[in-house]
């Protein structure tokens, strides 16, 4: 990888890319963002469709308590992935069995683990500061360019390929059971099976985010691309198309905000992306108001 | 599957669904037969989805639902309710292929799917309403595609809760023929619920009348007798009368 890194580095001092890639962590984090820009915006559009944003928000905190939970049991703090995906695992698990088998509506059941997680999360910080400087978790919480390894851009890669042809078997089934569980059923496909299914690509794709983008933050990027895309898509297709642009535009926009301005680039990537999501629903109401 | 009559396509035995306790049905025992046009006529509440609900396995009951396929073994299904997200874009074109295509529609239509898409939809009369979202169509219309959906490929068990309901005349013109082009291969049964009486008496072979239990079952001159009358709403004992 560094030779790629010094070829990059050597085009951006010859003013063929910009300035900022002679960095290495730059060039892996835009990297980054174009691998993680197609695996969250495609996920989005299926996460607002079948109506997952609470439950994104959910496994968000999941995270922060399965990377205490990690680190307590002796993780490395640039890698806690086992904590991290285990607990998060488990979470989905939990969540989608107890919406399948309770009576109560789905929001409520995730509000509960919701509260559950976080309260077990914050408990977990709190004796995880007696170990760490809080700073050093603190790139967990928001997302930090400079932790991000060459192992979590691979690892990013693999996850990016498994979920993308995972999604392709299983696209259309996914959508006709977001539209009506019983046609879904009558032409072959099991609801209960797709909805584990989906959830635990989500679980996956949010994991392999959370160095760029942050714990605290994942979630806005698993919504807020389908929505913006939502002003403005009229098909399947547009509202596939929409989504990931909005996340890679976001993702690259946050990545030039973050190192412009020294944030943490989860929040300029949310940011970016919220800012998106205004910019189409403005142009969505100028659309309405223009000549018939 | 069990052994079952090889004129029966659906046997339904001593089915029963509680929600909280309340039955929903008690003891339903049902047999439609093969290439048959089977309605269920009741008054509200009296369980009539739910009992199309279990065909499709959709919620839990006890009793045996026995389906004696000796064909595709597919059911086409027009659910009662179909709520679109008003904000969600999937066309017409886009849910028609949905069982249609293999790739991802998302990544566009193939020629073929877009040609069948387009026959689907002349056979119900909505040509050129491919690129149009689900959202916006009205009732009729969208169960109009619902059909158009559920009648390809051919299936061998046909449901229909309320399929009319929202038609005007011509489109209830329309899915009359349909019925009857199925009823008339031999290769398509159909159970319906449906609370067209008028329509019930040119297509049904058999009706059944339920609430929450089977009241009676026969021809469908049995919505005439006193005793099923006084079971049905006002507009229907009007239709019935007349």
């Amino acid at each position: 990888m560094n030779a790629f890194y010094t070829w990059i580095g050597g085009l951006a001092l010859q003013g063929f890319l910009p300035s900022d890639f002679q960095y290495p962590f730059l060039v892996r984090g835009f990297l980054c963002v174009l691998i993680i820009a197609p695996i969250l915006g495609g996920m989005s559009h299926l996460v607002v469709t079948r109506r997952m944003a609470f439950f994104s928000a959910a496994l968000g905190q999941a995270a922060i308590t399965g990377v205490a939970l990690g680190l307590l049991l002796g993780e490395p703090l640039n890698a806690p992935y086992g904590g991290m995906f285990g607990f998060c695992l488990l979470s989905t698990l939990a969540m989608v069995y107890v919406k399948r088998h309770a009576t109560l509506p789905p929001d409520t059941l995730i509000g509960v683990f919701h509260a559950l997680t976080l309260g077990l999360g914050l408990c977990l910080l709190v004796a995880l500061t007696r170990q760490f400087n809080v700073h050093q978790v603190e790139s967990v919480l928001f997302g930090s360019l400079l932790t991000v390894t060459d192992g979590d851009l691979l690892l990013l890669v693999g996850i990016g390929i498994f979920v993308a042809l995972m999604l392709v078997r299983k696209y259309n089934s996914l959508l006709l059971d977001s539209l009506s569980p019983p046609l879904a059923r009558v032409t072959g496909a099991e609801p209960a099976y797709l909805e584990y299914f989906f959830a635990l690509l989500l679980t996956l794709s949010i994991v392999v985010s959370l160095k760029i983008i942050g714990a605290l933050l994942v979630e806005a990027l698993v919504v807020v691309p389908a929505a913006a895309a939502r002003n403005v898509a009229r098909g399947t297709r547009s509202y596939l198309i929409w989504s990931v642009a909005v996340a890679f535009v976001a993702g690259a926009g946050g990545l030039g905000i973050s190192t412009r301005f020294l944030v943490p680039t989860g929040g300029a990537v949310v940011l970016a992306a919220t800012a998106m999501f205004f910019l189409t629903l403005m142009a969505r109401s100028m659309g309405r108001r223009g000549p018939a | 599957m069990t052994e079952g009559d090889a004129a029966t396509l659906l046997e339904i035995d001593a089915l029963t669904v509680r929600r909280h306790g309340e039955a929903l049905l008690e003891g339903v025992t049902l047999r439609v037969r093969r290439g048959s046009v089977h309605v269920l006529v009741g008054p509200n509440g009296a369980g009539k989805t739910t009992l199309l609900s279990t065909v499709v396995n959709q919620i839990p009951f006890d009793g045996q639902i026995v389906l004696n396929w000796a064909g595709s073994g597919a059911i086409g299904y027009v659910p009662q309710i179909f709520a679109v997200d008003p904000t969600l874009p999937v066309t017409v074109a886009d849910f028609l292929a949905l069982t249609r295509q293999r790739r991802p529609i998302c990544l566009g239509l193939t020629r073929r799917v877009r040609a069948e898409v387009a026959r689907l939809l002349a056979r119900v009369g909505l040509s050129g309403l491919e690129a149009r979202p689900l959202a916006v169509l009205s009732g009729g219309e969208l169960r109009r595609v619902l059909l158009a959906h559920a009648l390809d490929p051919e299936p061998e068990l046909l449901l229909l809760d309320e399929p009319t309901a929202g038609f005007d005349e011509s489109a209830a013109r329309i899915f009359e023929a349909l019925v009857l082009d199925a009823k008339r291969t031999g290769r398509t049964t159909v159970l319906m619920v449906s609370h067209d009486f008028e329509l019930v008496r040119r297509l049904a072979d058999r009706v059944t009348v339920l609430d929450r239990r089977v009241v009676i079952e026969g021809t469908p001159d049995i919505l005439s007798t006193e005793g099923v009358r006084e079971l049905l709403p006002v507009r229907e004992r009007r239709a019935v009368r007349a």
